[in-house]
């Protein structure tokens, strides 16, 4: 039980570290950010961490009590505000809206999330340590055109069906097949409700006659 | 207990002459020195880097610090440390055995740390330290060999600023009958076994399960850390006592 997050902490570190390591733009950012420290309290469940950063990648360490001024900054958050700030809201907009404090480097909350969403790894080259530099680049190439062939076989297949679904087996209509439809449907309708008025002034003009006639005969 | 009667001390199940057993503790690590951490990982099964992780957390160690990590072996914790401590901090790595400074100074070379580590033979009971120069002190694995535990402690309590953490890691004994019997039948019938296959030393290791046996109890050390001048002396029990994080603080 207690070492349990200890073991989740410890996981989450070395793939980031790992992700880290094959991101072309991340020892620049690390060396930017290497010794800073960030306090993160999640109310929810309740979970201190602090993140340390060094030049190689970054700590995942549970807080033991640690003050506030041993840290470059502290965020306080809830796993909803977590998720949107993931999802990509604005920092500025979180703490305006109340539901994210910051306190201390609030740059540094940026540059975090820079450097862990802006990942771009380079496989490539991580392929190229196992394989060797040739192998690995006629890998990578067989890779992407496989990709690239898989993706416009995805949209040619999407397009051949949808115009076997609308034009030969008539199974579906079309969107413009569709807005006429609508349109006539739209017309039957005003139609329908203009016989009903009509009706009911007639029924109401009958109504009115057959009044006057039993009151001049009575 | 006289001079006269304290002229031996516990060598695993053995008694030897007390001015022998740094000595014979040297040789063991001498010969388990270059497969030292393959060992641990198989002895363990990878599970002294969460004990040791667990170490770190609780070290509160912030950058600028200073921390001792006293039989460091092969520089574990003195890797994360010097992350931890940044370059105004520094880290000292001593062990008493040469051997297992230069893997650990190896190690952390080829990891890239250099300028905030020295590295340091010397003996626990005799820190060559002035007094009040650390912000923090770890002992993992390594106060059972120790020949004088109670000098050690007070060594450390000595070089300790006030307010500094001391942290003493170390196997114990499992609060839990039947996982004891488990855990005595591993380490007295599979552990030299695999010490022998795998570092090529079966006695080594029937050492490492014999210290294990006489080193002190949760509460016995407990005390020991207290008489050597640390407050606030409390232990925590990892995987069913197996074994225990002690720390405690100068005041």
């Amino acid at each position: 039980m207690l070492v349990t997050p200890t073991l989740l902490l410890a996981g989450c570190e070395r793939t980031l570290n790992a992700l880290l390591a094959r991101d072309p733009a991340a020892p620049s950012r690390l060396a930017a950010l290497a010794g800073s420290r960030l306090l993160v309290r999640l109310e929810q469940p309740h979970l201190e961490l602090i993140i340390h950063y060094h030049y190689a990648g970054l700590d995942l360490m549970r807080s033991d009590g640690t003050d506030e001024t041993d840290v470059d900054a502290v965020v306080e958050l809830t796993p909803e505000t977590f998720s949107e700030w993931l999802s990509g809201a604005s920092i500025e907009r979180l703490m305006f809206d109340g539901k994210l404090a910051v306190r201390g480097r609030i740059q540094l909350l940026e540059a975090t999330r820079d450097l862990l969403f802006d990942l771009d790894i380079d496989w490539e080259s991580e392929l190229a340590r196992w394989l060797g530099d040739m192998p690995a680049h006629s890998l990578a190439e067989g890779l992407r055109r496989a990709a690239r062939w898989g993706l416009r076989a995805k949209d040619e297949l999407m397009q051949d069906v949808s115009e076997y679904v609308f034009e030969e087996a008539r199974l579906l209509p079309g969107r413009q097949q569709r807005n006429v439809l609508r349109e006539y449907l739209t017309d039957l309708e005003i139609a329908t409700d203009r016989l009903e008025a009509r009706f009911q002034r007639l029924q109401r003009t009958l109504a009115k006659q057959q009044t006057t006639t039993q009151e001049s005969h009575p | 207990m006289s001079p006269t009667e304290k002229r031996t001390t516990d060598f695993g199940f053995q008694e030897v002459p007390i001015d022998e057993k740094a000595s014979r503790v040297a040789d063991v690590f001498h010969s388990v020195a270059a497969r030292y951490d393959v060992m641990n990982d198989l002895m363990s099964m990878g599970i002294h880097r969460l004990w040791k992780r667990l170490t770190i957390e609780r070290a509160g160690v912030r950058p600028g610090h200073h921390v001792l990590d006293i039989a460091g072996g092969t520089g574990d914790l003195t890797l994360k440390f010097s992350r931890l401590v940044g370059p105004r901090g520094k880290v000292v790595l001593a062990d008493i055995n040469a051997s297992m400074l230069k893997v650990g100074r190896d190690k952390l070379m080829d990891n890239g740390v250099g300028g905030n580590v020295e590295y340091v033979q010397a003996n626990a009971e005799n820190l060559p330290f002035p007094d009040n120069s650390f912000d923090c002190i770890t002992i993992a694995f390594g106060l059972r060999n120790v020949t004088d535990k109670d000098a050690a402690l007070r060594s450390m309590a000595r070089v300790l600023k006030p307010g500094g953490r001391l942290l003493v890691l170390e196997f114990s004994k499992p609060n839990n009958p039947l996982l004891s019997k488990a855990y005595d039948e591993y380490s007295f019938r599979l552990l030299p076994k695999m010490g022998e296959m795998v570092a090529g030393d079966g006695e080594s290791y029937r050492y490492l399960a014999e210290s294990i046996r006489m080193h002190p109890d949760q509460e016995t050390l407990k005390g020991m850390i207290e008489a050597a001048g640390l407050d606030r002396v409390e232990y925590t029990n990892l995987t069913g006592g197996i074994v225990a994080l002690h720390r405690g603080i100068k005041l």
